[in-house]
């Protein structure tokens, strides 16, 4: 025993001495770094930690510090919002758009992405690709705008040819009817989001190695025969792991993102019974109602099942395919 | 009959032909629209039946958005937040990166636990809210920049980025004696364009289009953004059939001809800078999306 700490001592200094002469060779790399990880304790680490303000009695005038300060209430606020008399509506309402855009915006850039690989023209080919990536970099505002431009009942354009040309008698109103809210709502992610996720199907196709479409052909494959028998099982690797991330990030609205921009935007008075959703109702009770504590609450749910989501899927993912977020 | 595979073929490439000319269709057209009517007479758009040009030419949409005090300012402001805020992101995130980048760096363990951790979890809106407002960057043009100056996605890829870069570039600066402000800023950055282009282009679209901050943490009616101010608008026009102002009303400007034309000024710059950014963007996503 005496042996050991009379000799560790003197190591264990020298070893910190090695450490610290270390660190101030690269203390300008130290500094940069520093900064970043300021950075995000600031704006990342302190909000996770004011959390707990969801299990408190929090009123905002205390400041940053009245997190800590203010009393436990338990389990209170999230009590109140299962037993809001909205709860259910707001649920199914997240579920269902979120699912929906599943369905629907998820197969999108697939077809897509083989319909351009069988194009045969390149400057066509690439002409169409570039349009198409074209939406995701607009404004979901411009992209409601132009809906409004579009669908709505006074000057929308399609209202107005088809009352026109007779095939409706009176202009239908989309954007303020509550069953029209999910299908306006998947179908403006799909056209804004189709061309920019055909990016990655494309890169799969293009990994294909010719010589199975060769191969097919000789064996008498037609276009669509090799589509389905090279093309797509070419591709299948990448459908399941987009898929399963996608699955991962669903309630924020999967690959299209935006559930709360688009419930946000596009809702009205009128199609809030089908367009309230868990994000949006939270920022309403939150920060235009002022009840912070509630508001975190709701909020806080919604994330622990996007949390669990987004690691089961990623395990998922792990297993099937090898390939996995982290 | 299609009875041979060529006449099948010939058949199924005019399908595909036309499916892809629908779809450009419906994807350029709507633009088309907005600049058609953003250059027609405001009061003469309502009436519609005004498909491919417009009616009654007029430039006085664009006369009166560029007067019109509220959105002169808008656009000042998105601006100004989209040139302070790519250049801020751009310039601390690969700082950051670069410390990041050298392997022999003490702690890294740490911190890349540290970004890994903020980057899958984070409060929620309301925490966030009541951080911003303790730290007074509550209704003032700093909460545009200031808490989206580091970005954990692009941090991950600039430090790959920087580790490809070859040691001796640096190792030649070091024994001519240079630190590493120097280095990073005279031989780093240099060598990075793409890498500086791909971050550009994600924050500075993020930044132009941006309306959730302004709607979320700012009051003033001067700070407001053109997307915000757009959505506003949008929001109130159900029934736009009401001009702006006496002087307008005289013109037959509209809000929802104001509205239109907002919409043009937002989207021309993006579809401006487009052909150049194309090789960037790809590469942007296919670094983000399909690792390993």
């Amino acid at each position: 025993m005496n042996f050991e700490t009379k000799w560790a001592t003197p190591f264990k200094a020298k070893r910190h001495q090695i450490l610290w002469k270390r660190f101030k060779k690269q203390i300008v790399l130290q500094l940069f770094v520093g900064m970043g990880m300021v950075f995000l304790l600031i704006f990342s680490f302190t909000p996770m930690f004011g959390v707990v303000m969801a299990f408190k009695d929090y009123s905002i005038v205390t400041g940053i510090k009245g997190i800590f300060t203010s009393d436990w209430v338990g389990l209170k606020y999230f009590d109140e919002f299962v037993n809001d008399y909205r709860f259910g509506q707001i649920v199914r309402n997240t579920l269902i758009l979120s699912f929906l855009k599943v369905i629907f915006a998820f197969p999108a850039p697939i077809l897509f992405a083989i319909l351009l690989n069988e194009v045969r023209h390149m400057a066509f080919k690439r002409f169409v690709q570039t349009v198409s990536y074209l939406p995701h970099f607009i404004s979901w505002v411009v992209v409601v705008g132009i809906a409004f431009s579009f669908l709505s009942a006074d000057i929308g354009i399609i209202n107005k040819l088809m009352v026109k040309i007779g095939l409706i008698d009176m202009p239908m109103d989309i954007l303020t009817n509550a069953n029209y809210f999910w299908g306006l709502a998947v179908g403006s992610a799909v056209w804004k989001e189709m061309g920019w996720w055909t990016i990655i199907f494309l890169a799969a196709i293009a990994g294909i190695n010719p010589a199975l479409y060769e191969a097919a052909e000789i064996d008498g494959a037609g276009r669509l025969a090799r589509i389905r028998h090279v093309t797509f099982p070419g591709i299948k690797g990448t459908i399941v792991v987009v898929l399963i991330l996608t699955i991962g990030s669903i309630l924020g609205g999967g690959l299209v993102g935006s559930n709360f921009e688009q419930a946000y935007l596009l809702g009205n008075d009128v199609n809030n019974p089908t367009s309230e959703i868990v994000q949006t109702y939270a920022f309403k009770v939150g920060l235009a109602d002022g009840r912070f504590s509630y508001a975190a609450a709701i909020d806080l749910i919604q994330s622990i099942i996007s949390v669990l989501l987004i690691f089961s899927s990623n395990y998922i993912a792990k297993r099937v395919s090898g390939s996995s977020l982290f | 009959m299609l009875t041979t595979q060529k006449q099948k073929d010939m058949l199924l490439d005019s399908v595909i032909y036309v499916l892809l000319f629908c779809i450009m269709i419906a994807t350029l057209y709507p633009f088309y629209y907005v600049l058609v009517i953003s250059f027609n007479q405001g009061k003469d758009s309502l009436l519609g039946d005004i498909y491919l040009w417009p009616r009654s030419f007029t430039l006085e949409n664009y006369a009166t958005f560029l007067t019109d005090s509220n959105w002169y300012n808008s656009l000042f402001v998105t601006v100004a937040r989209t040139g302070a805020g790519t250049l801020l992101g751009v310039l601390f995130t690969s700082l950051v990166a670069y410390g990041l980048s050298h392997k022999d760096l003490l702690f890294s363990k740490v911190y890349f636990a540290v970004i890994i951790f903020a980057m899958y979890f984070s409060g929620g809106l309301i925490p966030y809210y009541v951080v911003l407002r303790s730290l007074g960057l509550l209704n003032t043009f700093g909460v545009y920049v200031i808490p989206s100056m580091l970005s954990t996605f692009f941090l991950l890829i600039a430090i790959s980025f920087f580790r490809e870069i070859p040691i001796e570039l640096k190792e030649s600066a070091y024994i001519d004696g240079a630190n590493e402000f120097v280095i990073f800023f005279k031989i780093i950055l240099p060598v990075s364009t793409p890498l500086l282009a791909t971050m550009s282009l994600f924050l500075g679209v993020g930044q132009w289009n941006s309306w959730l901050d302004s709607a979320y943490f700012v009051q003033s009616d001067s700070l407001r953004t053109l997307t915000f101010r757009m959505m506003e608008i949008i929001n109130k026009s159900n029934i736009p059939i009401e001009s702006v102002g006496a002087a307008a009303s005289a013109s037959g400007v509209t809000n929802y001809s104001l509205q239109v034309t907002s919409m043009v000024v937002s989207i021309a710059p993006i579809v401006c800078v487009y052909p150049f950014l194309q090789k960037y963007f790809v590469k942007g996503i296919m670094l983000g999306s399909v690792k390993g």
